[in-house]
Parts: structure tokens; sequence; C-alpha cells
């Protein structure tokens, strides 16, 4: 798990995009680390968002990841 | 029969509640309505009033009205809300453009949904909608309240929103329309904790499922859909507030093949209740419709004069699959070539029943265009039983998911990814064989194709011969 949460903030801190697909994070974890499966990864993502580095982006009809203070990923206001 | 809760239900004091009193709630006249003018010149907006139906421009100015009369200390975002809301609808028809911006914010924290971020672009002629934030409020399956809920729930939304709301969305929930971010915690804390009621599906995750009346109130209906939808509703929690999916997905339930939240047109996956047995049948009640002492309809299209019912021309001859007729005067039925089209059910509903070995049809894919055409669902599952725990349908559920969350493209459908792989590789997926019904038309829809190992000794088939003769 802690693997998972730290290829996931490595990848979002490297890419030049600043929200991310849920796909897209899975392929780059599972680069790292083939045998990591989509259920543990969403689990790594919901204990990040939890603890407040990642964080959720939507436009309403799909739904983003986004490292907090990186891009506009937080309410303006 | 009473309504026995399955868990210990908490009491909803609805009483301690209550925000405003009735009197506090109707504090304008009729007459002052008439004189009301909201601080904006609003003429487009004012003839969507003008029509023959309900409009909701009358009734976002009596809001508007109400706000306008309501004291300061009664209400927690701005009382204009309402007005610059009609103010922003009317320069987006001069300007043949919306002033909405929407994304960015999507819930209270821990949720991935529930929430819509919606701000307005011209901010400084609307200053008290620059953020008005839209949620989805997950609607009690078949939508039945207490008038209680319902007068707390728009207590709360008058209090700390616009007031304004939509029952219900398309997507069957509560829409809470505008209210601003620092009020979207509060709000969540008073649903969930006060009136035990979770917000609802948007984004990238499971949709508030949704299903018809059901048994509560309808003869017809084959399964418990109340029971099937708040099933997947609360064991489909991870997946309806965590975003992990491609794009949404959304479940429909419709109790009988009359389909009244139209499930095949609508949801990734519809479960339609039907039956595999004989529709049954009272000879007594068809002769009794055919002598004209039973309204046929139940008396729905008694308005006009249509003359005497004709059970030949009005049930018989219009059958799609022309599988009733009559001998000696019993109707009779091949329920073989059925296929569920509900015409003489509804028509003789006292004669004819849906039978009694009921379950659920599945069908999958059904979307609306937003990146391909629009599309139907297709039938999958011709027949499964659907009685708690569900465990059969939750396991083709699991499989169907598990394939889409692996193959699927961002934004893309269960049904457009079903087309680019094709069914057959759909069919393998959750391992079901073929059958015609899958087929939108048998022997000329060439949709299923055979492989080689499938055909007992296999083909010869040279391709370069056969190019020869065929160029491409």
């Amino acid at each position: 798990m802690e693997e998972i949460k730290k290829a996931i903030v490595e990848f979002a801190e490297s890419s030049k995009k600043t929200k991310f697909y849920f796909k897209d994070i899975e392929k780059a974890v599972q680069k790292k680390i083939p045998d990591a499966k989509a259920r543990e990864i969403k689990k790594a993502c919901t204990a990040l968002i939890n603890e407040g580095t990642l964080i959720y982006f939507s436009t309403g009809s799909s739904t983003m990841y986004g490292l907090k203070g990186r891009g506009i990923t937080e309410d303006p206001s | 029969m009473a309504f026995e809760p399955k868990e210990p239900q908490k009491e909803i004091k609805y009483q301690e509640l209550r925000i405003y009193s009735d009197e506090e709630l109707n504090n304008y006249t009729e007459e002052e309505l008439k004189q009301f003018k909201i601080k904006h010149d609003i003429p487009d907006v004012e003839e969507l009033e003008k029509g023959p139906w309900p409009s909701f421009v009358a009734d976002a100015k009596r809001e508007a009205l109400r706000r306008r009369k309501l004291a300061d200390d009664r209400m927690l975002i701005d009382r204009d809300v309402v007005e610059d809301m009609l103010g922003q609808l009317q320069l987006s028809f001069d300007d043949g453009e919306t002033h909405w911006k929407h994304g960015g914010i999507v819930g209270v924290f821990g949720y991935g949904g529930g929430v819509i971020g919606r701000y307005s672009d011209v901010p400084e002629k609307f200053p008290s909608i620059t953020a008005f934030h839209t949620l989805r409020v997950n609607q009690p399956a078949s939508k039945f309240y207490n008038t209680d809920f319902l007068r707390s729930l728009c207590d709360l939304w008058e209090y700390r929103g616009s007031g304004l709301l939509n029952m219900h969305g398309s997507t069957g929930d509560i829409i809470l329309l505008g209210t601003t971010t620092e009020q979207l915690e509060p709000i969540f804390y008073e649903l969930t904790h006060e009136l035990q009621q979770d917000l609802g599906g948007s984004g990238s995750n499971l949709r508030t499922p949704s299903c018809c009346i059901g048994k509560a109130r309808c003869e017809f209906a084959c399964i418990d859909t109340q029971d099937l939808c708040y099933e997947l509703t609360t064991y489909y929690q991870d997946e309806l507030h965590r975003p992990a999916f491609p794009y949404k997905f959304k479940f429909k339930i419709d109790g009988c093949p009359n389909g009244c939240v139209a499930s095949i047109a609508r949801a990734d996956m519809s479960f339609i209740g039907t039956w595999r047995d004989e529709i049954r049948i009272d000879q007594e009640a068809v002769k009794a419709y055919m002598a004209g002492e039973i309204e046929p309809n139940a008396g729905a299209h008694k308005g006009r004069d249509w003359g005497k019912f004709d059970i030949q021309k009005e049930v018989i001859d219009l059958c799609p699959a022309q599988c009733m007729e009559l001998d000696n005067g019993e109707l009779k039925i091949n329920n073989q070539e059925c296929v569920r089209c509900m015409h003489c059910i509804n028509v003789m509903p006292r004669a004819l029943k849906p039978g009694k070995d009921t379950g659920v049809t599945i069908l999958c894919g059904a979307k609306a265009p937003i990146l391909e055409g629009a599309q139907m669902s297709t039938m999958i599952v011709p027949f499964m039983k659907a009685e708690p725990p569900y465990d059969n349908i939750k396991e083709f559920i699991e499989k169907v998911w598990e394939w889409w969350m692996e193959e699927g493209k961002n934004r893309e459908r269960l049904g457009e990814l079903i087309q680019r792989f094709g069914l057959p590789k759909f069919l393998e997926v959750v391992g079901l064989p073929p059958a015609p019904q899958m087929v939108k038309i048998p022997r000329e829809n060439p949709y299923i194709f055979w492989k080689e190992e499938d055909v007992p000794g296999g083909w010869d088939r040279d391709i370069k011969d056969y190019r020869a003769r065929h160029k491409r």
C-alpha cells in the first residue's frame, strides 16, 4: 500500500499535467509495480485523498485526481 | 402489510429540524407577486412564462420574492441569488452562450461525487452567484417521501442554499441548485447526520441507482425493484462515492417490461422484471372484456367513443409476435414466442397477468449521445432470479465492471466498449453463450461470428485463393 501510494505521488509530481484520470494513474503505477491490482490502486488513491495529498477534480460527468495545491484543483474562493 | 425496515431506524425528529414556520415562508400575497419585478430586466426569460405549461421562471420569481421578504438572519447565502440566476439566464439569451463554468470542486471531504461545482463567468454583473454549486441528493427508492422529510429538506435548502431545487433531475436524484462552497460541508452534515440522507453519484462513479414504483403500487411488478435498488446502492457505496471507473455507470431497475424508468434506454446496466413461465389467463375475465363488462385499459382511454371493444383488432392483431389466438371463445397464447411487449396485459389487466416464476432480464450498454450516437441496451442475460441477497446479480455486475475497468478507455461507456470489442468478446467475458435474442434481426445481422473451434470439424479456407477472385 505504502509503495503504491509513493508511486502515485511520484507520478503526480513528475507529470506535466495537473489532473489525471484514474486509468492513467493505474498505468503509471503498474509500470513501477507490475502486480499492483486496480482495486489496491484505488484504495491507495482513496487513502491519499483522505490524507489530503490528492484531491478530486470533477466536471460533473467525469472525475479526475490532482495533487493538492498544484494546478487548479481547488475551489478558487 | 405494514412496512418492516430491515435495519434499526433512527427516529428523525422533524419538528426539531424545521427552520421556518409556515407563516414565515408564506410571506407574500398573490397581489404582491403580480407587482413584483426582479432587479434585472429579463424579457426573454419572461417569455417562458407564457406557454401552456407551468414555468420554472414563475416558480423562481416566487422564490425571489420570498427571499426579498425573509429577515436578514434567516438565510446564510445572499438573498439575491435567484434574481441573479435569472439575470444571468437573460444574458445567456442575449449572448447565445452559457455563462456557467462547471467543474473543479466535486464534493465534500472524502466524496468523489455528489457535488458539481458551478461558477458564474460574469461575477462582476451577478456577484451573488459567483459560486453556485449543485448538490445531488440520493433519492429514496421509487421516490417515496414523507412530507415532513420534504419540509425539512426544503427548509435546510432555503437556509443554506438558494431555495431552488429540482424534483427530480434526469439522474433521478433530488437536485439542489446553487450554494456557496462554505455551505457544502454543513449541508452534508445535516443531510447525513440529521436527515439520514446520502448524496448521490456524479463524475466517474456508479450513479445513484433508480427504480420504478415496483411492488409498492404496481400489480405488474415482477421483482421487488425497491429492494434491489436499495441493496445495490448500499452494497456498492464505495463505487458510488469513490471514482475509479473510466466514466459514469448507471443501474436502472424496471419492475416489468413496461419499463417506467426507461432503463433500456438510459442505463449502462438495465434490470427489467420478467417471467419465464406462462402469462396467467383468467378466461372468465377475457369473456367479460369481450362482452364490454370490464373497461379495457382500466378505462384509461374512455374519453372518446372508440366503439365496442374488439379483442381481435385491439389485442390479438397487435401482438408483435403474433402468438395469440381466440379458439372457440378461449384466448390462447403461445408463450414461447411472447416478446414481453406487455400490450395484452396492459389492455386486459384483470384477465391477464405476468407469470409467477419471476426474475430479471439484464441488458447492457444504453447511453445518451455524448461521444457517439445514442444507444439502447442489448439483451445479455435473458432471465435471472432476483432474490435477496442477489449474489447472482452481483457476480454478473462485477464481471462486467472488471472488464470495463481493464479495457475501457477514459470516458468510454460500457456500450461503446462492447461495440469496440464486439458482442462475442463481451459474451466471453461474462461467460454466456450467444442467443438469437441478443441479435436485433436474427439471420440478417452478422453480429455473431463463429470461430473455427466452435464448429465440429472446423473448416478449410484458402485466403489467397479467395483474394485471387475477390479484390480487397
